[in-house]
């Protein structure tokens, strides 16, 4: 028995999908949702096989619900389901990944179902920077033991390099993530601005720009009232990013 | 907040070949009809002629350079400063061709034409009667320009309208989902499914259908309360929407395809990002002889509006606004207060332009 969850934000499209699952064979549906951060806690937590995931879901999307799931020691095969993205459909192709049009064809589903396969999160990093104007992800997921950790942005005080890691500083604690400092500036450039080579701050939860007596500049966060150093470098752009 | 485009004097490029062809013409029909009108001997006709069209030219020419010269200038005032501007500067011109001819008369290398009476006698006369001829021949052919110029930029624009509502038309998204839709419902409650079948038949029709004029806000309001009713069976309980528009005359004009995709806009970036969906309200106001539409929608959970992506239906909606209300219809849009708002003025008194 397939063990399949079935992620759809649409109340009668998963109610189609579960019906062409019971007829299917050979599955066994463990559980449903309507939402991206769930499904990746119910993939941790059910250990499906197989995730029927839909594209454009509210909140967190299909596909960086599917790169957080990447990061799960045994990742689940995941086939998407979408009814009309261009742009999803033409990286999918390139990328040679298996996905189903709506309204999906039983014939379609079962074959999905035969060959699906896990997905690498470097082709589902790919698929994302191939859609036009990429939305930055709205978690970062942390590999915490056997399970994934997701951390809203808008908890992420900041993050900086460590050696080999980046370490996400954020309301609940600290975490070490896989995403290099560089690529993470890209992806939240809206939101995040870099104060020195190894930290990026989330501009949310900066307080105060403050003098130092040594001439240089330090930004002061909000909640807990860190202090970090601004290097000479960034510090025009951090005046032009806060309008000082 | 934008607005439509303000109302500019349209003149041809008069630094280009047509344009300039056109106010030779001009000026070689208004030396015949003044030689005409100054001579019945026939021979007199003919030097007439040709000394009038010589000024002429020179006039018609220097007006062409100072107009083309003045374009960039001309283009970026409203229309009344900007005729007068054309208009003051032909006069100008027509004033130095008259100095010119009138120190030209007086110098030494005329002399062998003395006697002739080809300059003109009286200096002050002959400067002030082609100013004031300058000035009423300038200005007719300005508002010739003008309504040419008016009259292409119609035929465009309503050529643009006609390919942008092609395209403006419902998204393929809301197509494919609501099949989805119906595949699920056909198993789950096929009375539902045949009523989502005849609304979508319905929707497509009014979508597909080339009408001409005759389209009311109670026809709008009908196709968008059935796209409404198409997505409300995906969406459920997500999606609200609050109606007032009772107290706007059902039966005002309006071009089609006003509303539907205003509301397909706002549940495209205000409902379906959003978790819990959320309110949108359509507001119907009437105002000093204005109708008011709003359409508002929440903006989703990330605070973007997400909106960039459907310039299209609005400048296709705004267009031909103004193709039916030629100057004094408004499209406005922009967030407040938490949310997107979308705002249609246009007046009751009835279209003065064309309906699309």
């Amino acid at each position: 028995m397939t063990r399949v969850l079935l992620v759809d934000d649409e109340a009668l499209a998963r109610e189609r999908l579960r019906a062409l699952l019971e007829a299917q064979g050979g599955c066994d549906l463990v559980g449903e949702c309507g939402a991206g951060d769930e499904a990746v806690r119910l993939a941790r937590e059910l250990q499906p096989d197989v995730v029927l995931l839909d594209v454009r879901m509210p909140g967190m999307g299909g596909l960086e619900a599917a790169r957080h799931m990447a990061l799960l020691p045994e990742p689940p095969a995941v086939i998407f389901v979408t009814a009309y993205d261009q742009y999803a459909v033409e990286a999918f192709d390139a990328e040679a990944i298996d996905y189903l049009l709506k309204p999906v064809r039983a014939t379609r589903l079962a074959s999905a179902l035969e060959r699906a396969a896990r997905l690498s999160s470097s082709r589902l990093d790919r698929i994302t920077a191939a859609t036009p104007r990429p939305q930055p992800r709205t978690h970062l997921g942390a590999r915490v033991g056997d399970t994934v950790r997701l951390i809203p942005i808008q908890d992420v005080y900041y993050c900086s390099a460590d050696q080999k890691y980046t370490a996400v500083h954020h309301r609940g604690g600290t975490d070490l993530i896989d995403d290099p400092l560089r690529a993470l500036e890209d992806e939240f450039r809206t939101s995040f601005v870099r104060v020195h080579r190894s930290a990026l701050v989330n501009l949310h939860h900066l307080s105060a720009v403050e003098r130092t007596d040594d001439g240089q500049f330090d930004v002061v966060l909000r909640e807990t009232g860190e202090r970090l150093r601004v290097s000479r470098r960034m510090a025009g752009e951090l005046r032009e990013r806060l309008r000082l | 907040m934008s607005s439509l485009d303000e109302k500019r004097l349209r003149l041809p490029d008069f630094c280009a070949g047509p344009a300039v062809v056109a106010i030779i013409l001009i000026v070689v029909l208004t030396a015949v009809v003044i030689a005409l009108a100054r001579q019945d001997d026939v021979t007199a006709l003919w030097t007439e002629l040709a000394r009038t069209a010589l000024f002429l030219l020179w006039t018609g020419l220097g007006s062409a350079a100072a107009l083309c010269l003045l374009r960039r200038r001309l283009q970026s005032l409203p229309i009344p400063q900007a005729a007068a501007m054309a208009i003051g500067a032909i006069v100008a011109v027509v004033a130095c061709v008259s100095q010119v001819t009138l120190w030209l008369g007086s110098s030494a290398l005329m002399e062998p034409l003395a006697g002739q009476l080809f300059f003109p006698t009286h200096p002050l006369r002959f400067l002030l009667t082609n100013i004031a001829m300058g000035a009423i021949i300038g200005a007719l052919a300005l508002r010739y320009f003008h309504v040419i110029g008016e009259w292409q930029r119609n035929v465009e624009l309503q050529a643009q309208a006609r390919v942008h509502a092609l395209q403006a038309r419902i998204r393929p998204h809301f197509l494919y989902n609501s099949m989805n839709t119906i595949a699920s419902l056909t198993r789950s409650n096929p009375a539902q499914a045949e009523e989502a079948v005849q609304d979508l038949a319905d929707l497509f029709r009014a979508s597909l259908t080339e009408r001409s004029a005759g389209t009311t806000l109670r026809d709008e309001v009908e196709i968008a309360q059935t796209y409404e009713r198409i997505e409300r069976l995906r969406l459920g309980e997500r999606l609200r929407v609050d109606w007032d528009i009772d107290t706007v005359p059902s039966g005002l004009p309006v071009p089609s395809l006003l509303l539907q995709p205003l509301l397909e806009n706002a549940i495209y970036h205000g409902i379906e990002p959003r978790r819990d969906g959320g309110l949108i309200r359509i507001v119907g106001r009437l105002n000093r002889g204005m109708v008011e539409l709003t359409v508002r929608n929440p903006l989703p959970e990330d605070g973007l509006s997400g909106h960039s992506g459907n310039r299209m239906a609005m400048a296709n909606i705004r267009e031909r606004l103004d193709l039916m209300y030629p100057g004094s219809a408004t499209l406005e849009s922009g967030e407040t207060e938490g949310e997107y708002l979308v705002r249609l003025r246009f007046p009751t008194g009835g279209a003065t332009g064309i309906a699309t």
